[in-house]
């Protein structure tokens, strides 16, 4: 065995919903006996940004904002791969949202796993695109990720988890992984992740959360539904956790797929080996 | 057919040309291009070499567009001086481009939409003033077909045979309907038909063109060139974003990706764009973006970040007039700043640029290839001219491209290491590297400061081990980077120095003064980031060396001064209106500037 890096213990607080998080992707990760080697996970900036360095897999750090259009790049580039990118609700939802829009209308398939603790750790406490759904009053509405996930026609896989409700947390993150594993498209998993140092929600998250896999008459086929059980519930201030929907849309890099295209098997690249090819694309631009 | 004769003379001898500089101009949708293309397939059957640009002559207003053809024996990768022939559509083009005629110029007026407007021309100007339009829309009930009238008449000015240009059009057309091929076929015989009431009859030419050795070649622009060059050193990922003038690269990449399987991606932005490149890079695929400059801009974190987190990725930048919007169709070389001290913080990077298609091409594959040896940021020197502008080059030597894989590590070679650390400390600074799916060779990749393991670390010590091995990286591929271009008597004291779009009109100008018996010698460089030594070798051997280039505040000279050029002796030659120099109008600022001591 040659040795590598050693994933290292977080370095959240004490009580960080993050821990969560981690715990039930690492379990995903076994449940599934995905090979460590063959997981790419890649993480935006902020508190939920060092993830990478605390599972066994191949890790990247991105710049602030961008993990989404990253880890499409090396999920096309490299089908094999189990591609999982993390982030928080300032990465995904302010600085990246014009990526996460396009990551779901895009449907690379691509776990996205957004550790939503409705703040901004890491610069000590300023309000995120989602503070709202803490703070009752005197904000502007929270940005809800389901909802707007539910607007985007493509999407084939929204999900949201809650880290104290470790059972269906577990299971959303195997679904998701499985989802993306089939070339089914873009899973993505918001997952409230409680922020105790400076926006501590366990309370009020603990008091609002509603299971909508319980629930007989959700239909996670049914966008219709789907959109009206949240509106419903966050009406009556509570927040839908559970598989929100699961559609059908072929995978962004389906065709390419089909075709066997890999750009990262650089030995199916050796120009002497695509001469000819490339002898025919050059002379069609010969006069 | 009816047209006006009467005050016309002709000139009673042929002129010989060796070089020629044609214009189709009119509003957007006459078909300047198609007439151009025409010609151009004409004057290639003789043997010459060809150059093209568009719009050069033209503001940007109402849509009015011009195109630009210069046939010569050698390929001079540029437009000349003056325009020999000028077919007007309009009377913006007659105004826009009469001072840009040659005194005894021929010029072919539309006048339907007017007569011809005064002073615009000179006195020996040749004019002949045909309403093409009226007669398209009279005869075959189509402005379009115009454009068939014009090619027939400017056929016989050039002294291109009829059936010549009969093949021409079938050539071009092919593709088109029978009937709509056929009304083309009319029109240039309606043409030709006009030609004889001027009394340009068939093998009455009034321009002799001379004749070549046909030799293989390829009509093609920079920014074609480097999507092949990109495919041939195994790219075969690319994400992009609409922008002028770069667009092209992806528009070509998307032609050929189902043939030779490469993965094109229109983003949502630039971000992303830059992004999904570097994403794919990760996994070890070949990756490239293009932009143009405010593009360019964008995406300077991301470029800061393949410095620092040591991820190859290639950037290839199309300059346009800038700053912010600036003029999108305009060139200019006003980044040379931004792409060789940009971004945040100290990284290595690499900035090559080449100077005509041939080496957009051998650059492209290079830079492919460098970046994964040195796991850096390697830009794409272009400007619009070079990106766009096509010319007949000599056909690639697809041969001899070589996959150059660096220092990546297979499952076997790891198998055999004690340790693998993605960022180990050595001597040439570059770390062997393993990709996601290799067993045994897990690793952390990260813009944030790192020890060898990829684990973030601040410590003092590591940072200058950290920052120095990146630093080494430049040194280790030196002997890769292409070297400056000569040519010139090397014992001349003044010497030419400019790049990318200014290789071919300091040629031009290099033989002007040359004529006027002022010796001059000439280095064009190629690799602008690091400055390489053969151009700092160049200019201490010269006493004054005109600094060539498209920046009003001179980056390239700026670039130079920076590297240890005495500033006393480069005087800056520069431009900014958004047009390229002229071979006429560069030797005389030389001149000029040489006469002020």
């Amino acid at each position: 065995m040659t040795t590598t890096f050693t994933p290292k213990d977080p370095v959240w607080c004490s009580g960080c919903g993050h821990y969560g998080v981690r715990g039930a992707l690492v379990n995903a990760l076994s449940e599934l006996d995905i090979p460590a080697h063959e997981t790419f996970l890649l993480a935006g900036i902020g508190c939920s940004g060092s993830i990478q360095n605390n599972v066994n897999a191949y890790g990247y750090h991105s710049m602030h904002g961008r993990v989404l259009p990253t880890a499409i790049g090396a999920a096309i580039a490299n089908p094999d791969l189990t591609v999982i990118a993390a982030g928080g609700d300032g990465d995904g939802y302010a600085i990246g949202m014009g990526h996460f829009a396009h990551a779901i209308h895009r449907n690379a398939s691509v776990l996205y796993i957004l550790m939503n603790n409705a703040a901004y750790g890491l610069t000590k406490g300023q309000d995120s695109p989602t503070s709202e759904l803490a703070q009752v009053a005197g904000h502007s509405p929270a940005l809800d990720g389901m909802s707007m996930g539910l607007s985007i026609p493509g999407a084939t896989f929204l999900a949201r988890g809650f880290t104290r409700w470790s059972d269906q947390l577990n299971g959303l993150l195997i679904q998701g992984l499985e989802h993306v594993r089939a070339k089914k498209g873009f899973a993505f998993l918001e997952v409230l992740s409680p922020c105790v140092t400076y926006n501590d929600t366990y309370p009020d998250w603990d008091a609002q959360m509603y299971n909508v896999d319980e629930d007989p008459d959700f239909s996670c086929t049914d966008r219709g539904i789907a959109f009206q059980t949240i509106e419903r519930l966050r009406s009556e201030g509570r927040i839908a956790s559970g598989l929100i929907h699961q559609g059908e849309q072929s995978a962004f890099e389906a065709n390419w797929i089909k075709e066997g295209l890999c750009p990262a098997n650089l030995e199916a690249h050796e120009p002497q080996k695509n001469l000819d090819t490339l002898h025919d694309i050059m002379t069609s631009y010969s006069t | 057919m009816n047209i006006m004769t009467n005050n016309i003379k002709l000139p009673k001898q042929t002129r010989l040309c060796e070089d020629i500089n044609v214009m189709v101009a009119g509003q957007g949708g006459d078909g300047s291009l198609t007439i151009i293309a025409l010609l151009s397939h004409a004057l290639r059957q003789r043997g010459l070499e060809l150059y093209q640009t568009s719009n050069i002559a033209s503001r940007i207003k109402g849509g009015h567009a011009a195109a630009i053809l210069r046939a010569s024996k050698t390929q001079h990768g540029g437009i000349g001086d003056n325009l020999d022939v000028l077919v007007a559509f309009d009377e913006e083009a007659i105004i826009n481009a009469g001072p840009s005629m040659s005194p005894d110029g021929i010029v072919i007026y539309d006048i339907s939409r007017g007569p011809l407007p005064e002073g615009c021309l000179g006195p020996d100007v040749l004019v002949l003033p045909v309403p093409f339009s009226r007669f398209a829309v009279r005869d075959l009930r189509r402005d379009l077909f115009k454009n068939g009238f014009g090619f027939g008449l400017v056929a016989r000015v050039l002294g291109i045979e009829d059936s010549e240009a009969e093949d021409c059009m079938r050539k071009r057309f092919k593709k088109l309907s029978k009937a709509a091929l056929e009304a083309n076929l009319h029109a240039l015989n309606l043409g030709f038909g006009i030609a004889d009431e001027f009394g340009i009859k068939h093998g009455d030419n009034l321009i002799e063109l001379a004749d070549a050795e046909k030799s293989e070649r390829l009509s093609i622009s920079g920014n074609q060139a480097t999507a092949l060059g990109f495919l041939a050193a195994g790219g075969r990922f690319f994400a992009g974003y609409p922008i002028t003038p770069a667009t092209e690269i992806m528009d070509t990449l998307s032609r050929h990706a189902s043939k030779i399987g490469c993965v094109v991606i229109q983003a949502e932005d630039e971000l992303s764009a830059v992004n999904q490149a570097i994403g794919a890079s990760l996994t070890g695929a070949r990756a490239m973006t293009a932009s143009s400059s405010p593009g360019i801009a964008l995406m300077q974190e991301s470029i800061s970040h393949c410095g620092s987190a040591e991820i190859p990725l290639v950037i290839v930048n199309c300059q346009r007039a800038g700053p912010s919007t600036g003029m999108p169709t305009k060139t200019e070389q006003s980044d040379i700043g931004m792409m060789t001290q940009g971004g945040s913080g100290d990284f290595p990077c690499v900035v090559l640029y080449p100077g005509d298609a041939n080496e957009c091409f051998t650059i492209a594959a290079l830079a492919t290839n460098i970046s994964q040896i040195a796991q850096c940021p390697v830009y794409i020197a272009l400007d619009r001219s070079l990106a766009q502008n096509t010319a007949t080059v000599a056909p690639f030597d697809l041969e001899s491209v070589k996959l150059d894989k660096g220092k990546l590590l297979d499952e076997a070679t790891l198998k055999t290491l004690d340790t693998y650390k993605r960022y180990a400390i050595t001597d040439d600074g570059i770390s062997p590297w393993a990709l996601p799916g290799t067993p045994e060779g897990m690793n952390l990749v990260t813009g944030n400061e790192r020890n060898e393991w990829g684990q973030v670390s601040t410590e003092p010590e590591n940072r200058i081990a950290m920052m120095d091995k990146r630093a080494r990286k430049i040194n280790a591929i030196r002997d890769l980077l292409p070297g400056g271009v000569e040519h010139g008597d090397p014992r001349a004291e003044i010497g030419l120095l400019g790049t990318g779009m200014e290789t071919g009109v300091m040629g031009e100008a290099w033989a002007r003064l040359e004529e006027q018996g002022v010796k001059t010698r000439c280095h064009r460089p190629r690799t602008l980031s690091p400055v390489l030594d053969d151009t700092l070798d160049f200019i201490n051997q010269c006493s004054r060396i005109y600094i060539i280039e498209h920046s009003e505040s001179g980056q390239l000279e700026r670039l130079l001064k920076g590297a240890g050029c005495p500033a006393e002796k480069l005087r800056g030659i520069r431009k900014y209106d958004g047009l390229p120099f002229s071979p006429g109008e560069l030797t005389d600022l030389i001149l000029t500037r040489e006469a002020q001591g």
